[in-house]
């Protein structure tokens, strides 16, 4: 029956609201560039969603985690054996995204006898420079975007818009430090969970269907207020915890990717959180 | 095998210690391939290894700014003598392997298991190294987590591994240590793992300007040229390069005799 393209489409439209679905409970992911490297900041409920692709670049994912480890691994070995073959510096986000991953998650998307893939990944690659840093976020069905200074992922790509533009809003010039980093990438965080609850509270409610969402004017769009995120992110904490790495631009040695301990995150973390530490 | 980055290479079609056509070795051939001084040496902080920087081909010095002490990892370094293409070929191989492993199971590979790695690779080299165009008898030295403490190995060319308590030497020039070593250990002032670091870095600096001495494809120190061996420091802290400027100031007060 799907030979008649009208069906297809309509598979395939349905596909999208199944994943759609699936993200709906998901912990946003924010990637911002400061001075001295890249944050990458998600809440996690135990299972790791930040990691470690190459020796600049770090990974942030959204949704099924054996479909993350499915393309991580993927990701995992054309960056070894590029970096191998040719050299380190040859090893470019760009590259991995358009090349390797983005392929791949369309046709998964497209073929609609078989799974797709139930994820949505950001890569951050460290610059010699913040102005180099490289910022790639792909949709489940392999769309991928590509900017500079910061990314986000979130259960829509409205909800995403809105947290790159509070963290382009919140600071004119890229942090400096990493306390100032934490500090607005935590705060994006919290606008991005926010949004998700208050998008699932607008479905639950019995009203009338809102207009077409044109993505420029989202029907949940959230007071940035500090007071009221720090909130948000105080209440959250009880059910998840912080996870966070950094890419550093001036550490020794070829890897920079390190995830950040929970000492370390507690003397970041604004006050009055749960701490990681046990 | 999970993580494993040879593996994943092989399967790509990649071959590591392709032998030559393989040929009677002649007299002296066995002292070209292994034209170098290097060593490792316990002291109280953990363990120091130490290369001269003279690559020679026969006769010929090809280069005086070679880095045969390398950094494979945060935690552990690479000496290597013998054929330098195979010897760089393995340090790529097994940086690669140990970050491959680290990044894909989200836990850092076991010092066994680095161990291990090196043994691999040296064996799968056999063919080359029995040919003659590719033996190397690398020394490995790392700070073993599991353990707190930082320890020595070394290789020979087949593969075969074995435990330097106290220090470890190879290459041409090391036959001319050896003893110094042994000697220092058992009769010294201090036995070598009770040395502090700068006694440690001294006599490294002595060593190799020993085996420069006798042997001429070791290069030791070359003061006018401001040329000074590679040594690095293994500590709980990790690896650390000791810097020119320092070598200079220890070799101009502790090596160097105005007679």
């Amino acid at each position: 029956m799907f030979e008649e393209p009208y069906r297809w489409v309509e598979a395939v439209e349905n596909r999208r609201q199944y994943l759609d679905e699936q993200f709906r409970q998901g912990s946003p992911v924010v990637a911002l560039s400061y001075e001295k490297g890249i944050l990458l900041l998600t809440g996690s409920r135990g299972t790791p969603k930040l990691y470690e692709i190459y020796d600049r670049i770090g990974l942030g994912g959204m949704g099924h985690p054996a479909d993350l480890e499915k393309l991580r691994f993927s990701l995992l070995e054309m960056a070894h054996l590029e970096g191998f073959n040719r050299s380190p510096s040859d090893v470019t986000g760009s590259r991995l995204v358009k090349y390797g991953l983005a392929p791949v998650i369309k046709q998964a998307f497209e073929e609609i006898f078989k799974a797709p893939f139930i994820v949505k990944m950001l890569l951050a690659e460290l610059g010699h420079t913040s102005q180099k840093d490289c910022f790639l976020t792909i949709n489940y069905d392999g769309a991928f975007e590509e900017g500079g200074a910061c990314a986000a992922l979130a259960s829509t790509s409205a909800i995403q818009a809105q947290m790159v533009a509070y963290v382009k809003k919140e600071s004119e010039a890229i942090p400096g430090s990493l306390p100032e980093a934490m500090d607005l990438a935590v705060r994006a965080w919290a606008l991005g969970s926010l949004a998700q609850l208050k998008e699932q509270e607008d479905e639950t409610r019995p009203t009338e269907k809102p207009t077409l969402d044109t993505g420029t004017t989202p029907s949940t769009t959230v007071s940035p207020d500090r007071n009221i995120l720090l909130t948000h992110l105080r209440a959250a904490m009880s059910e998840q915890t912080i996870e966070s790495a950094i890419l550093e631009r001036n550490t020794p040695g070829s890897s920079r990717y390190r995830p950040l301990d929970p000492h370390e995150l507690t003397r970041l973390l604004p006050k009055g959180l749960p701490s990681p530490v046990n | 095998m999970q993580g494993d980055f040879l593996q994943l290479l092989k399967e790509q079609g990649y071959q590591f210690g392709v032998a030559g056509v393989a040929r009677e070795t002649q007299a002296g051939e066995a002292e070209i391939i292994r034209g170098t001084t290097i060593l490792a040496m316990k002291y109280q902080g953990g363990v120091l290894v130490a290369g001269d920087r003279r690559a020679t081909a026969g006769n010929t010095v090809m280069y005086d700014r070679t880095d045969k002490v390398l950094e494979l990892d945060r935690n552990s370094v690479m000496a290597i003598a013998g054929v330098p293409a195979t010897a760089y070929e393995m340090v790529r191989v097994l940086e690669h392997s140990f970050k491959y492993y680290r990044r894909t199971q989200l836990q850092e590979l076991s010092f066994e298991g680095k161990l291990r790695a090196v043994s691999k690779l040296l064996k799968d080299n056999v063919a080359a190294a029995l040919a003659g165009t590719g033996a190397v008898a690398p020394i490995f030295a790392g700070f073993d987590r599991e353990q707190g403490l930082a320890k020595i190995y070394f290789y020979d060319i087949l593969g075969a591994e074995f435990e330097g308590v106290e220090y470890a030497v190879s290459g041409s020039g090391s036959p001319t240590i050896r003893g110094i070593l042994h000697y220092q250990n058992l009769w010294g002032a201090q036995s070598l793992a009770e040395q502090g670091e700068e006694d440690a870095m001294i006599l490294a600096l002595r060593l190799l300007t020993c085996a420069a001495e006798f042997d001429s494809a070791t290069g030791g120190v070359n003061y006018e040229a401001s040329l000074y061996p590679i040594v690095k420091l293994i500590t709980g802290d990790g690896v650390r390069t000791v810097e020119d400027e320092r070598m200079k100031s220890l070799f101009e007060q502790n090596v160097v005799r105005h007679v």
